[in-house]
């Protein structure tokens, strides 16, 4: 199951399309708003549906029947204000639907369109030298350290880890004894002369072993499959690791002595550790945009803190010493939880 | 028959509704859901930390960077020279910034190169020469947050670039090749439709309802089942005159009752709190009926293939995570490479999210998500032919 996860985050969760399907009205219908045409297609990240003869009433049906996600409109006259170099403005029709897909086509759109005209200019009036034939007037060079091919998969890993051991752990162990405690057969425990660290070691020990082998898989697979660096130290990984296993154990253990019953206890696990794990702990969603009340809850759930820990030693080679912090963010939530739990636990055998 | 159905509709319902607590979760869990969903689940990245490298040491490269650092996408991070303490207006060199970049302190350097304003300068002069440069190093570990930095740095430094070129046509008059008077630049205006703000929550509450109609559907009924099969209250109702197909209707009319309630409440609290329009209220509910066919009879054929509650969660959660990752709620599935494109095709929670969507935001008619509709009833009924057969097998 770890490793099906992994594969379905890391090749199912890209925020990152091209090929949208655009379809255009030409209401030039020129020589020179067909090869503006062209060239705003020839990029790829645009993918020309509806060939010709559109007009501005087929923009909704086609939104409608989900065939092109925008719709670029070039006015009368665009060939003539283009050869006499006026400013214009060429519209283009955006389905927000999804709204994060809009924001990236309007955010494509724009260097795409630029470098259409600029291709026009320059094959079809001969353009201005200034622009075509020179370099640009300043020279950003961007250089991605970590990461040079922005793989999606090398930032999702650690997620994947994160929530996989979050899910695991969390569930499991608050389902098993809430299912003892059902049945009943947790007073049967009670009644044999095994002391309770011991009982509650016995328990949690087994689901311990599995989250260690869960996240060693998904490690390993995230390296082989994906190609994710292994740069920081061993050590503070495995450290990073048991600290965060003790926590969501730890939550489990509450979360069952608490709800007694496995129904209660899965949405409420559902809710405490799944749910954070996935939305608010910066593995798909960045935290620092989210409204000040969510940052909070962000801020006191351990998987934030691992997934950071994770992604320091993995992608920018940090030890132990970068990673500090989130460790002792993750010790203090263990421990509220390990003393909850065995608090409350002890209380029920007296 | 019909007293025998209604008999066990009765029992399940009271079982269900007398345990208090999970009715208050059954209400509380998708407000929660709805909330976090609706306000965490936004891609947008502003403030990101940056350290700047002012290597130039000028009135224009100062001017950039103030400028730069105005719109609040990037936000200027101290970083200490050599370790030490960054006293005064002691600029941060190279070395200490990329330092910074690998602690995580910051995620982008921006680093303008000696020269910056003379090679400025001498482009707006019109003599041909290098270009100015300026490096932007960022950390790609979060390919997002650093595709935005390195793109407004661009956007920037292109600006500035055009700027240049405009003042040095206005200076020099009418040049041979240019006629007109503007620059002859092409804009680009977007008009947004159905959305026009680009809110996330807009397109994620409908999302939500298909992810929350699933989950009870699936998991909590298949648990539901597990637990009778537990404690074996299963058996004793088979001994009864009951037969098996009464039963399994019976069992699923609760859950799906409280699917409709989550769900009408959901689509009630979005519409108020974020805004979200309602429409086309039949043909959603003749959507939301098939969909829900396909969803029990999954979460049935989970519970026949498990023992206990814990199978039966670990058989949900199996289904439920590839069904909501593949569907296209969270992430759009024209990203995905395309060998997992044609595997959403037989995912009942994609069709059904694209025409909750199409419907709620885009108010489109039967006729534009048909297709969405057959599939739905096409899987419908596969899988609850598939389910009955197993269970009845199971309980025979």
């Amino acid at each position: 199951m770890p490793v099906l996860l992994l594969v379905l985050f890391g090749y199912g969760v890209s925020f990152d399309a091209d090929h949208l399907p655009t379809a255009v009205i030409d209401d030039d219908g020129t020589e020179l708003s067909r090869s503006f045409t062209e060239h705003f297609f020839a990029s790829g990240e645009f993918e020309r549906v509806e060939a010709e003869g559109l007009t501005a009433e087929h923009a909704e049906d086609l939104f409608q029947s989900q065939r092109a996600i925008a719709v670029m409109v070039i006015p009368r006259q665009f060939g003539h204000h283009l050869m006499r170099r006026e400013s214009q403005s060429v519209q283009l029709l955006i389905d927000g639907v999804e709204a994060n897909l809009a924001s990236q086509v309007e955010a494509k759109a724009q260097p795409v369109l630029q470098s259409a005209v600029l291709a026009v200019q320059h094959t079809s009036i001969g353009g201005p030298r200034m622009m075509a034939t020179r370099g640009p007037i300043v020279d950003v060079r961007a250089t991605m350290w970590f990461n040079p091919a922005s793989r999606s998969a090398l930032f999702l890993v650690p997620g994947v880890v994160a929530f996989i051991l979050a899910v695991v752990c969390v569930l499991l162990t608050s389902l098993t004894l809430a299912r003892e405690y059902e049945r009943g057969s947790i007073q049967q425990l009670f009644v044999t002369p095994v002391r309770i660290p011991e009982i509650l070691v016995g328990k949690l020990l087994p689901y311990f072993a599995l989250g260690a082998v869960a996240a060693l898989l998904v490690v390993t697979a995230g390296t082989w499959i994906f190609d994710v660096p292994f740069r920081g130290s061993l050590p503070a990984l495995v450290l990073a690791t048991t600290i965060f296993l003790i926590c969501v154990l730890g939550q489990g253990l509450v979360i069952s002595v608490v709800t007694k019953n496995q129904m209660v206890a899965t949405q409420v696990a559902t809710m405490t550790s799944m749910l954070p794990a996935l939305l608010l702990s910066g593995f798909l969603f960045p935290i620092a945009n989210m409204p000040k009340p969510l940052q909070l809850i962000s801020g006191v759930l351990p998987p934030r803190y691992f997934i950071d820990a994770l992604r320091a030693i993995l992608l920018r080679g940090n030890g132990f010493a970068e990673i500090a912090p989130d460790l002792v963010a993750m010790s203090i939530f263990a421990l509220v939880m390990l003393v909850v739990g065995i608090r409350r636990f002890s209380r029920e055998i007296a | 028959m019909r007293a025998a159905f209604y008999a066990v509709m009765v029992k399940e319902l009271r079982q269900t509704i007398r345990d208090r607590r999970m009715m208050a979760l059954l209400l509380v869990a998708p407000l929660v859901q709805l909330f976090v969903f609706g306000s965490a689940a936004n891609l947008e990245v502003e403030h990101i930390p940056t350290a700047v490298v002012d290597h130039d040491r000028t009135i224009d490269s100062r001017e950039a960077i103030r400028r730069l650092l105005a719109d609040g996408t990037l936000d200027e991070v101290r970083v200490d020279v050599h370790g030490g303490n960054a006293s005064g207006d002691a600029a941060p060199d190279i070395d200490s910034a990329t330092r910074a970049l690998v602690q995580g302190r910051v995620a982008a350097v921006v680093v303008i190169e000696v020269g910056y304003s003379r090679h400025l300068t001498r482009s707006a002069s019109g003599a041909r020469g290098t270009p100015a440069r300026v490096q932007v190093i960022v950390d790609g570990g979060d390919p997002n947050r650093s595709s935005v930095a390195s793109s407004a740095v661009g956007r920037f430094f292109q600006a500035v670039g055009a700027d240049v070129v405009t003042t040095r046509i206005f200076r020099s008059g009418p040049q041979s090749g240019v006629v007109g008077t503007g620059s002859g630049e092409v804009s680009l205006a977007p008009r947004v439709l159905y959305n026009p703000r680009l809110e996330t929550a807009v397109y994620m509450v409908p999302g939500i309802s298909a992810m929350l109609l699933l989950l009870i559907t699936t998991i909590i009924m298949s648990m539901g089942l597990a637990r009778e099969r537990e404690s074996g209250t299963l058996e004793q109702i088979q001994v009864t005159p009951v037969s098996p197909l009464v039963l399994l209707v019976a069992k699923m009319l609760p859950f799906a009752f409280i699917g409709l309630f989550d769900w009408i409440l959901a689509t009630v609290v979005g519409a108020y709190v974020f805004d979200v329009p309602i429409a086309g209220s039949l043909l959603l509910l003749g959507a939301t009926l098939l969909y829900l066919m396909n969803t029990l009879s999954v979460g049935l054929l989970i519970s026949t293939v498990s023992a206990t509650q814990q199978q039966a969660f670990l058989g949900g959660f199996l289904f439920m995570m590839p069904a909501s990752l593949l569907s296209g709620i969270m992430t759009p599935i024209r990203s995905m490479p395309d060998w997992l494109q044609v595997l959403t095709v037989v995912n009942p929670v994609r069709h059904y999210q694209e025409i909750i969507r199409a419907v709620l935001l885009r108010g489109v008619g039967p006729a534009d998500i048909a297709a969405q509709l057959a599939a739905l009833a096409i899987f419908g009924t596969v899988l609850s032919l598939f389910a009955a057969t197993r269970f009845r097998k199971t309980v025979a």
